[in-house]
């Protein structure tokens, strides 16, 4: 195990050194090989842990009186990294193709190590086992994804979205830390001795640890209110990192959620967890609304990850509300849902950010109002956004329908606890859920059709090239992998339970979801007989005899007064949906086929001389209900509106330029900014503007924060 | 000579000393015609229709020795006038009054693309009557020079071409409707221009039923273009061969008898009520009350009936003649249609008094499509679009022919210019159709239906009707033989259409069919 | 909105029972001049009062041409010997003969029929007479009939107006943007033959030259009867009538 780790970390280091020998117009075959090795190599290091149980433990280095510095990989932290893992592989390699059309433009280099030292970061903080290495590789992190976020810095926005990000993650670290300390309780800093001393905090102390370290990891994660950097730093980023950003880095924000409110201080109050259920639903509503009208197709993707970390966090919160009112089973299935979705948007949304990516390279924009009818030039790219969208639309028979599907379910799960008061945040937070989820369709139609369907409404789109090889074969691959993670529910929550147990009092979502009673007897006892015979009949145990495994069912038991919670399967919905097709292809080729005449004629217009593409819906106008519907989030401004007349009534122009504050910064950031201006008045002398200083204050602050904490 | 027009005479002569040439014209002295010099025309213009506040009824535009343009206008009480200006054939250019007098603006923009007249000043000239996608530049149809019986041969289509577009605002598009377009509609195309949900620009391109009439009348007998009268629009047919039988008796000094004149009224009336009635359909169906429209459509469908079972047609062609009517009818038919006509109007009533309770249908018509009262003014509006904004101009009233002076009626009138008043303003004029129709079929007079023989003289004359949806008039000049030199149609619809956009604009889409249908515009009349 | 509901039913059946028995209600028809026998010179004098060349002399007296006659009336109302005069509706013909059967059209329209209406530039009247035939007293849904917006589901084309310029383009991809089988109804005089516009410089005189008309309804307008009676016509549920083409008529060797 030791040996597989130390290789993943030899060739980052390889991967670090070796660009800034050789020259420029090698290192992309360098960042795709090596990456792609290493990601294999951590894919096998990960699954050794994550499906075989394989432990591993080391300890690098005792610091006297501090900590002792310890990796440790559990089926938790393994869960995470084999995630980062499949986002990493085919990343690396459309990372390399992606990064041919700098060269000449931005030295390369700039962008491989800062690549390779962010992907052995991404190995190694769920692995650290203790608060100084877990914050010190977090900095890092931070400091790494500045640099590639700010990698085309001849563009100001994008250092201002650097900044921007680096100053928010500054904040966010600083809370982990003090939730560290809080935790800590003046024990020591390695998570074992943590998890001890936490069991005897008080309620107080422990609605700070829960504080904290959920908004402070929800900088990362994308949670509201901290989450305002995200879009720009999405839209910033280049195509070549944006997918491993939105794949491996937002997850850990998630991981570090899960770590310390689930692992080392276990949230038992359920306060708490309604906190988390409410921030992730209301996160992903904000998240979709403000995806739903973007035209820019990156900053609608980075929009729709905030959706996503919201629907994450919102079944994390109802695993945590569960957990704390002594539903562990149902916990289970909570966390199985969120860590399911957490493993799905990372692959769709890294399969979305690769047909961007190769849409913007390809075309020279990613504004939707100026593409269309890219599937004429770019087949495949469409093919696979079209799965990434009906994926992350949660349409099944395609992976996010399976984790959504379980979101809501959980929410409906909310009959078991006793306070009506919570059953009213459950139904409040299912309902907002469920609209989140119907304009992810509409964003989605908007993204996929506007985009690749109808008339191209400028030149550049019909001029475009197709996407070369080392884009559509990591996007084939992760189109793949939506789809299996979507037919094989029953046989991917097995593997998500050994995340789950440590964290849900060993209860196992496999045993919830995916009881193998349909083989064996083992169940028939606890079930009526004519309703096993039911569903054998419907074949449930077909997965048992065709292929090794618990059937294709995915079905959640309850009493035996109502047998049945609520039951689907995916493969079957899929078998369903080819034969149909198949059946409506038979049909045609055989009845209508026969006697049809094919006319080919262009699209109906009403009788105009020609139908042009600016007489055709642009993206804009697509999700405009959508805004006018949600004035009261949106709360345009109008920046211009204008009517240049000749005389009176002879209207030369009408311009109008709409503007938004984003409905954080409105509430939140300008408040805030307006406050900490007038406060500043007074320290202005203090402050002398460069940044690096104040990198450093903040690391100050941390080492004095450290040191109290040890020595009081 | 009303005294309303006496002292505008005296303030033109005061303003305009030796200038302005004035004659006083017609009759019973009730018009009066100023000659001026182009340059002076949109000064005059301007001060009749900005001041005085006369309401502009279109431009007449003739080629005789010397271009001739007659800008017809008429006050509230019984007074035409007519500014009129020469120019040598040679020369095509005269001052745009668009600017000044906004009405005219699409009377201008017709003149120019059918004479090859240029009006200095205006923005928007071309791409109107006769459309650019095919048309070449230079072909003017209405020049004598033209032969209108020949087809024309048209430059090769320019695919790309496109109307004009003038919003600009991120995402926005024109969204195409027509001109075939919705179930049985009459061809119009419309270009929106949005961002979605908004229309934020709405212009209509009109002309697709565009026939040529003013053309193809010139040298027929005056007889046969009052076939193609009836036929300018099919659904208010009766007003506009009325409008040209009032023209040309006017010219010839023909007293219509007692009787054509009474029965003339009966007929217009019920083509009217049939109009509105038929535009009330139109207002429940584009808003889906499927129960509301079927009833409105049953009550068109017998009033069409009374028509036909009177008259012998249905939309009531071939009844007018010069000198009266071709035909008369029995008192006692006339009695039983008016009772017929009363049975509708209890009906349309009892419609009425539902359709204001049924709060869902109001919740559609109400503060959609508004028209201000001093757009309408600008924009020359006419009929019940204007009277629902509160411009009551109504030619019954304000120059009234066929003996309406001695009708007792009333002229309804809104202020809102919201949809529901314009739709409360049918019912309400339907009712004074209705109500008109029962009284002159009381008393209808005795005697003759028609002077026999019409003797056509040589000359032009103006005949104006209140059509159902508006003021319409017809400018007849007959030369030798009865033949027609110069017919001129300005229809209400017209007028009309060129407002539509007041309306239609700032409203979202699914507001645009139901404020089309509260218009209740003519596409055959408009583009005749 | 109960309120409509009962007085949808208080209205009751308004619907015509065409065409399984005739209707014979007062003024949903004008009627149309039918061939009259005069002497010669009355003939002559008569034939001079139309307008549109509708009628002409024959050796019995007077034909009509119906594809032309426009209701003006002048044959029966400005003359001391007019034309005779017919009521009714059916008047619609079978202009093509490209099917042998004569009115049969096939199996492909015995069912249902879309009908996709072209004003292709009337005068309003046809086109609100096609209107008719949705109100309660014709209702076309009854038969099988529905106007549809768009070609793409239209099995028959009904054209009303003279074709004008404008129109042609219009006319031409509403005709190919429709799927086969498909048929053309053509009604009101001013699609037949131009009507009193005639040929011009926008007009062209009928849309027979510019598609393949199957179906010619005359009158002007044609009643919404004589509309509905073209369109069974055109799927081969009513027969054609007799020929209305006077001389020259297209239809003149041989069909009808």
């Amino acid at each position: 195990m030791g040996a597989l780790l130390i290789a993943v970390l030899a060739l980052c280091g390889v991967g670090v050194i070796l660009p800034l020998t050789i020259e420029e117009r090698r290192i992309p075959e360098i960042v795709a090989w090596l990456g792609s090795i290493a990601s294999i190599v951590l894919l096998w290091f990960s699954a050794a842990a994550l499906f075989a149980g394989a432990p591993f433990h080391a300890t690098l280095w005792s610091i006297p009186s501090l900590a002792t510095l310890t990796l440790s990989l559990d089926r938790l932290s393994a869960l995470f990294l084999f995630i980062s893992g499949l986002v990493l592989l085919p990343g690396s390699i459309f990372a390399g193709g992606n990064l041919r059309r700098y060269i000449g433009r931005y030295g390369l280099s700039t962008f491989s190590v800062p690549y390779f030292a962010l992907f052995a970061t991404i190995v190694l903080i769920p692995l650290s086992a203790d608060a100084v290495s877990f914050l010190m590789l977090w900095e890092l992190m931070s400091i790494l994804i500045y640099l590639l976020v700010n990698y085309e810095d001849e563009a100001d926005e994008h250092t201002r979205s650097g900044y921007l990000m680096l100053a928010v993650g500054e904040a966010g670290t600083l809370l982990i830390a003090l939730g560290f300390i809080v935790l800590a309780n003046n024990g020591s800093l390695e998570f074992i001795a943590m998890k001890a001393s936490g069991a005897t905090l008080g309620e107080d102390a422990r609605w700070a640890v829960f504080l904290l370290a959920f908004f402070g990891f929800g900088v990362k994660a994308g949670l509201i209110p901290v989450n305002f950097w995200l879009p720009q730093a999405y839209t910033s980023a280049p195509a070549a990192f944006v997918p491993i950003f939105a794949g491996a880095t937002l997850n850990l924000g998630l991981y570090g959620i899960v770590r310390l409110n689930g692992d080392l201080l276990p949230v038992s109050l359920v306060g708490s967890g309604l906190v988390a259920l409410i921030i992730g639903s209301v996160t992903a509503l904000l998240g979709i609304l403000y995806a739903t009208t973007q035209s820019d197709l990156k900053t609608l993707l980075a929009h729709s990850s905030i959706e996503n970390a919201g629907i994450i966090t919102a079944a994390l919160g109802a695993g945590f509300v569960f957990i704390a009112s002594g539903h562990p089973p149902i916990a289970a299935i909570a966390f199985a849902a969120a860590f399911y979705h957490m493993a799905n948007h990372s692959i769709y949304k890294a399969l979305l950010f690769f047909a961007t990516g190769a849409v913007d390279s390809n075309v020279g924009t990613r504004n939707i109002d100026q593409l269309g009818a890219l599937i004429k030039v770019m087949p495949f790219t469409a093919l696979f956004f079209l799965v990434g969208a009906l994926s992350i639309a949660a349409l099944p028979p395609f992976n996010g329908f399976v984790s959504e599907w379980l979101t809501l379910q959980t929410m409906l799960q909310s009959a078991a606890l006793a306070s009506s008061g919570v059953k009213i945040v459950f139904a409040l937070c299912g309902a907002i859920l469920a609209l989140t989820a119907a304009l992810a369709v509409t964003c989605f139609v908007k993204a996929f059709a506007m985009s690749f369907l109808g008339m191209a409404r400028s030149d550049e789109a019909t001029q475009a090239r197709s996407a070369q090889k080392s884009a559509t074969a990591p996007m084939a691959f992760m189109a793949v992998l939506c789809f299996l993670l979507g037919v094989t529910p029953t046989y991917v929550i097995p593997v998500l339970d050994g995340a789950i147990a440590p964290i849900a009092e060993q209860a196992r979502a496999a045993d919830a979801l995916v009881p193998p009673f349909f083989s064996g007897n083992v169940y028939h006892r606890e079930l009526p007989p004519a309703f096993v015979a039911d569903f054998h009949a419907l074949g449930a145990e077909v997965g048992q005899t065709v292929i090794p495994g618990r059937g294709l069912v995915v079905l959640h038991r309850g009493g035996t007064a109502n047998p049945v919670v609520f039951a689907m399967s995916t493969a079957y919905m899929a078998v369903v949906l080819a034969l149909m097709l198949l059946a409506a292809y038979v049909v045609f080729r055989l009845i209508v086929a026969r006697r049809r005449v094919v006319l080919r004629r262009t699209v109906w217009d009403g009788g105009i001389r020609s139908l042009l593409p600016e007489m055709t819906y642009t993206g804009t106008g697509f999700s405009n209900p959508v805004r006018v519907i949600f004035e009261a989030v949106f709360r345009p401004t109008t920046v211009e509106d204008s009517r240049e007349t000749v005389g009176k009534h002879f209207r030369a122009a009408i311009r109008r330029t709409r503007g938004e504050n984003h409905v954080l910064d409105r509430l939140v950031l300008n408040p805030i900014a307006d406050g900490a201006l007038w406060v500043s008045n007074g320290f202005a002398r203090m402050h002398h503007g460069f940044l690096n200083a104040y990198v450093l204050y903040g690391l100050g602050a941390l080492l004095v924060a450290l040191l109290i904490a040890r020595f009081s | 000579m009303p005294a309303e027009l006496r002292e505008l005479v005296q303030e033109a002569q005061a303003r305009w000393t030796s200038r302005v040439g004035l004659s006083l014209d017609g009759a019973d002295g009730t018009a009066c015609q100023m000659e001026c010099e182009p340059s002076e025309l949109p000064e005059i213009c301007n001060w009749l229709f900005s001041d005085r506040h006369y309401s502009f009824g279109g431009l007449v535009v003739e080629q005789r020795t010397r271009w001739e343009l007659r800008y017809a206008f008429y006050g509230s009480e019984a007074s035409w006038v007519h500014v009129v200006t020469y120019l040598s054939d040679a020369g095509d250019r005269f001052p745009s009054i668009s600017g000044l007098v906004h009405a005219a603006d699409w009377h201008e923009r017709e003149a120019e693309d059918l004479f090859g007249l240029v009006f200095e000043g205006h923005p928007r000239l071309g791409d109107f009557v006769l459309h650019n996608d095919v048309w070449q530049d230079g072909v003017t149809p209405m020049r004598k020079t033209f032969d209108g019986r020949k087809p024309v041969t048209h430059r090769a289509p320019d695919l790309n071409w496109k109307p004009r577009r003038i919003v600009e605002e991120t995402g926005a598009f024109a969204m195409p409707v027509g001109p075939v377009h919705s179930t049985a509609t009459a061809p119009v195309y419309f270009q929106l221009e949005t961002v979605g949900e908004d229309v934020i620009r709405a212009q209509p391109r009109l002309f697709y039923a565009y026939r040529g009439l003013e053309k193809i009348a010139e040298g027929r007998r005056a007889d046969d273009v009052l076939l193609i009268a009836e036929r300018i629009s099919g659904t208010s047919a009766f007003a506009h061969s009325l409008a040209l039988c009032q023209g040309v008796e006017r010219l010839c000094h023909v007293e219509v008898p007692q009787r054509a004149a009474s029965l003339r009224v009966f007929l217009a009336e019920l083509e009217r009520l049939r109009h509105h009635v038929a535009a009330i359909a139109g207002v429940c169906e584009s808003t889906g009350l499927a129960v509301a429209a079927a009833h409105a459509a049953i009550l068109e469908e017998d009033l069409l009936r009374i028509s036909g079972s009177l008259t012998g047609h249905r939309y009531l062609f071939g009844l007018n003649a010069f000198g009266g009517l071709s035909t008369d009818f029995d008192d006692a038919a006339c009695g039983r249609g008016a009772a017929a006509v009363a049975q509708v109007a209890e009906k349309l009533t009892v419609l009425q008094g539902m359709l204001s309770a049924s709060s869902s249908f109001l919740d559609r018509l109400e503060e959609v499509g508004i028209v201000s009262f001093a757009n309408a003014r600008d924009f020359g509006l006419v009929g019940p679009i204007a009277r629902a904004s509160g411009l009551s101009r109504d030619l019954r009233k304000a120059q009234p022919y066929c003996g309406y002076d001695a009708i007792k009626f009333e002229v309804p009138q809104e202020s809102e210019g919201d949809g529901y008043a314009r739709l409360r303003l049918l019912f309400r004029e339907a009712e004074q159709s209705a109500r008109i129709v029962s009284a002159i079929t009381r008393d209808l007079p005795a005697g003759r239906f028609r002077i026999p023989e019409t003797d056509l003289r040589q000359g032009a004359a103006l005949g104006w009707v209140e059509a159902p949806g508006g003021a319409a008039l017809h400018w007849i000049r007959l030369g030798e033989e009865g033949r027609v030199e110069r017919y001129r149609i300005i229809t209400p619809s017209f007028a009309n259409w060129h407002g539509f956009r007041l309306a239609a604009e700032s409203f979202a889409f699914q507001d645009f069919p139901i404020i089309l249908a509260t218009f209740a515009l003519s596409v055959h009349e408009n583009d005749r | 909105m109960s309120q409509w509901v009962i007085r949808g039913l208080r209205t009751g059946v308004k619907s015509t029972r065409y065409p399984r028995v005739e209707e014979t209600a007062a003024g949903t028809s004008p009627g149309l001049p039918v061939s009259t026998a005069l002497s010669s010179d009355l003939a002559q004098s008569l034939v001079a009062h139309c307008p549109v060349d509708a009628l002409h002399p024959s050796i019995t007296g007077v034909d009509v041409s119906l594809r032309q006659c426009i209701h003006c009336f002048r044959c029966v109302r400005a003359t001391n010997n007019p034309m005779d005069w017919k009521g009714g509706y059916e008047w619609a013909t079978a202009a093509s003969d490209r099917n042998e059967k004569g009115t049969r059209f096939g199996p492909a329209f015995s069912r249902s029929v879309h009908i996709l209406v072209v004003d292709a530039g009337d005068c309003g009247a046809c086109l609100n007479e096609v209107k008719q035939l949705n109100n309660p007293y014709y209702n076309m849904h009854r038969l099988g009939f529905f106007l549809t917006p768009t070609p793409r589901h239209a099995d028959v084309l009904l054209v009303v107006g003279a074709l004008t310029d404008h129109m042609r383009l219009p006319l031409r991809k509403a005709y190919d943007a429709m799927p086969t089988p498909k048929r053309v109804v053509a009604a009101g005089a001013c699609a037949l033959s131009g009507g009193i516009f005639g040929q011009s410089f926008m007009c062209a005189g009928g849309v027979g030259e510019f598609l393949p008309v199957d179906v010619e309804v005359p009158g002007n307008p044609p009643p919404p009867l004589a509309i509905l009676h073209g369109l069974l016509v055109a799927v081969g549920r009513k027969p054609t009538a007799g020929s209305h083409h006077g001389p020259g008529g297209p239809a003149e060797n041989g069909s009808g």
